[in-house]
C-alpha cells in the first residue's frame, strides 16, 4: 500500500529545498523573536508605568489570537497602504511578533527568579540602568530561561508550516504541492513528519549544549 | 543530550506504529454504494468557496452549481435531494478527503487530467469548462501577450497544470501559488497580484461581483476541459452508478433537472446535448 522506498526514491530529494526554507526561516525569526523578546522586557523594566502598561497590552494582543491572522494581516493587509513585502518577510515578522510577546513574558518570570539584592548592590557600585540591564539583568534572565525559551523556539519552528498560506515554499508547501501532483497525502506529510522531527532534534540538541555550556558550577 | 535523542526515536517509532495500523486498515471489501445506502446518507468533499461551483452565501449555507449537482445525485440514492453532508476541502486536500473514506465522492470546480486519473477516478464530465486570466483593470492587460512580462505577477492554485500553463503561457511574469480560489483573488484584491488564473465560470464570477475592478482576457489558456464528480478509484459498483447518474443527467432521463439547475446558476441553457433535443 504505502511504497515508501520508491516515494523517497522519487520524491525525497525535492524536500531538500523545503527544509531549507524552513530551517532559515525558523533560525532568522528565532533570534529575531528573542532580540524582541528582549527589547520588550527593556521596556517593561526601564520605560515607566506607561511603557510597562504598553508592553502588557501588546503582549495580551499578540498571545491571544492565532499567529496566522497576524500572518494574514501582513501579508494581504498591508499593500493595502502600500506596503508590499516579500512572504517570507511578512510571516517571520508575525512570527517574530507573536513569538517575542511570548519570550518577553519568559524573561520576565526568569527576571523575578533574580535576587534583588542585586540590583541594590549594582546601583551600590555606580552601575547605570542600561548597564546593570545588560551586565546584570539579561546574562541571569538567559540562563534560567534557556529551557523554556528551548521550548519557545521549538513552537516557532513547528509554526513555520503556516507560512504555507502565504505562498513560502517551505516544507509544509512542499508537501501540499506534491499531494496535488500525485494525490498521495499519507506519503508525502510522513516525510515531513520525519523532517520536522529531525529539525526540532537539531534545535534540541543546541539548546542543551548551550544549557550545558552556560551551566553554574 | 542522550535522552532528547531516545524520545526522539520513541516518536519515530510511534509514527511507524501509526502508519502500520494505516495500512492495515484500508484493507477493504463491501462497495461505497452499499455503504452509502445503509447509512442513509451521501457525504460529499466540497473545494469551496469556488463561485459559482460551490461557496458559502450571505445566510451561511453551502451553494453552487457543483452542490446542486450533488443535491441531485442524493435524490438519485434516497429520493430526497436533502440527504447530503459536506465536507469543505482546499485544494490538496480533495484526494485525501476521498482516498481516506472521510467523503463518498467530491466536487467542486476539479478538471478531469489524465494525470489525475492515475490517482483518481472521474465520472463523465458534469459540465465543460475551460481555464481564463482574471486582470485587474487598472493593470492595463488586455491579452496573454501583454500578461507574459516581468512586472506582471500571477496568482496560481497550487496544482501541478496550472504551474506548467504559467511556464508555457506567461513564463516572463512572477508566480504566486496558494490553495484556495479565494486566496487568489485575495491576493489580486490586495494588488499582491495583477491576474489570476482560475477556472472560467469561477473568473467571470470574480468579474461580475466586482464590476469596474476586473476583466477576463478573451482567450483561454485551454479552451475545452472536462469537470467531473470525483472518488477513490477501484470501486466499480459506486464509480458505475455515479458515472451513469451524471450521464442521464447530462443527456438522459433527468436533462430537465440539468437545464434546471444549468439556468439557475448560469442564466441560460446547457450547450446542446444531443442534436434533436429543442434547446
Amino acid at each position: 500500500m504505502l511504497k515508501f522506498e520508491r516515494w523517497l526514491e522519487v520524491y525525497g530529494p525535492s524536500y531538500l529545498d523545503g527544509l531549507g526554507w524552513t530551517a532559515v526561516v525558523a533560525l532568522v525569526a528565532a533570534v529575531a523573536a528573542i532580540a524582541w523578546g528582549t527589547a520588550l522586557l527593556a521596556v517593561r523594566l526601564q520605560g515607566g508605568r506607561w511603557g510597562g502598561r504598553a508592553v502588557d497590552a501588546y503582549v495580551q494582543l499578540l498571545r491571544n489570537i492565532p499567529v496566522l491572522v497576524p500572518i494574514y494581516i501582513i501579508y494581504f493587509g498591508f499593500p493595502l497602504i502600500g506596503l508590499v513585502w516579500p512572504a517570507v518577510v511578512c510571516g517571520g515578522l508575525a512570527l517574530v511578533l507573536q513569538n517575542g510577546a511570548y519570550i518577553s513574558e519568559i524573561f520576565r518570570g526568569a527576571y523575578q527568579a533574580i535576587d534583588h539584592v542585586q540590583f541594590d548592590s549594582a546601583k551600590s557600585i555606580g552601575l547605570s540602568h542600561w548597564h546593570t540591564f545588560r551586565k546584570v539583568t539579561m546574562p541571569q534572565v538567559i540562563v534560567y530561561s534557556l529551557p523554556a525559551l528551548g521550548n519557545q523556539v521549538v513552537l516557532l519552528l513547528k509554526d513555520t508550516s503556516l507560512l504555507s498560506a502565504i505562498t513560502v515554499a517551505e516544507l509544509t508547501m512542499h508537501a501540499k504541492l506534491l499531494t496535488e501532483q500525485t494525490g498521495a497525502a499519507y506519503e508525502a506529510f510522513v516525510v515531513v513528519a520525519v523532517l520536522y522531527l529531525a529539525l526540532v532534534g537539531v534545535f534540541e540538541v543546541a539548546f542543551g549544549l548551550a544549557g550545558r555550556a552556560v551551566r553554574w558550577p | 543530550m542522550r535522552s532528547t535523542l531516545r524520545r526522539l526515536a520513541g516518536s519515530l517509532a510511534v509514527l511507524v506504529l501509526l502508519l502500520s495500523t494505516l495500512a492495515t486498515a484500508v484493507a477493504q471489501e463491501k462497495s461505497r454504494l452499499d455503504i452509502v445506502l445503509e447509512r442513509g446518507k451521501l457525504i460529499v468533499a466540497a473545494l469551496s468557496p469556488t463561485p459559482p461551483f460551490a461557496f458559502t452565501d450571505d445566510k451561511g449555507q453551502l451553494v453552487g452549481f457543483d452542490i446542486d449537482i450533488a443535491h441531485l445525485v442524493a435524490e438519485a440514492l434516497f429520493k430526497d435531494p436533502s440527504k447530503v453532508e459536506f465536507v469543505v476541502v482546499n485544494s490538496e486536500g480533495r484526494w485525501p478527503a476521498i482516498e481516506s473514506g472521510r467523503a463518498d465522492m467530491g466536487v467542486g470546480g476539479t478538471t478531469t487530467y489524465p494525470d489525475r486519473a492515475i490517482r483518481v477516478a472521474f465520472t463523465r464530465p458534469f459540465i465543460d469548462s475551460g481555464i481564463s486570466i482574471l486582470v485587474t483593470k487598472k493593470s492595463g492587460i488586455k491579452s496573454l501577450a501583454d500578461l507574459n512580462n516581468e512586472k506582471n505577477t500571477v496568482a496560481n492554485l497550487n496544482n501541478p497544470q496550472m504551474a506548467d500553463r504559467a511556464k508555457k503561457f506567461f513564463p516572463k511574469a512572477k508566480v504566486l501559488t496558494f490553495d484556495t480560489p479565494s486566496a487568489e483573488f485575495l491576493a489580486v484584491q490586495s494588488g499582491r497580484a495583477n491576474a489570476l488564473q482560475i477556472d472560467t465560470a469561477v473568473a467571470e464570477y470574480f468579474a461580475n461581483t466586482s464590476k469596474d475592478q476586473f476583466d477576463v482576457l478573451p482567450q483561454m489558456l485551454t479552451p475545452s476541459q472536462n469537470n467531473g464528480i470525483f472518488m477513490k478509484p477501484g470501486d466499480f459498483k459506486w464509480w458505475l452508478f455515479l458515472d451513469t447518474t451524471v450521464g442521464e443527467l447530462r443527456s438522459g432521463s433527468w436533462y430537465p433537472k440539468y437545464v434546471e439547475v444549468y439556468q439557475k446558476w448560469f442564466g441560460k441553457n446547457p450547450p446542446p446535448q444531443k442534436f434533436y433535443v429543442p434547446q
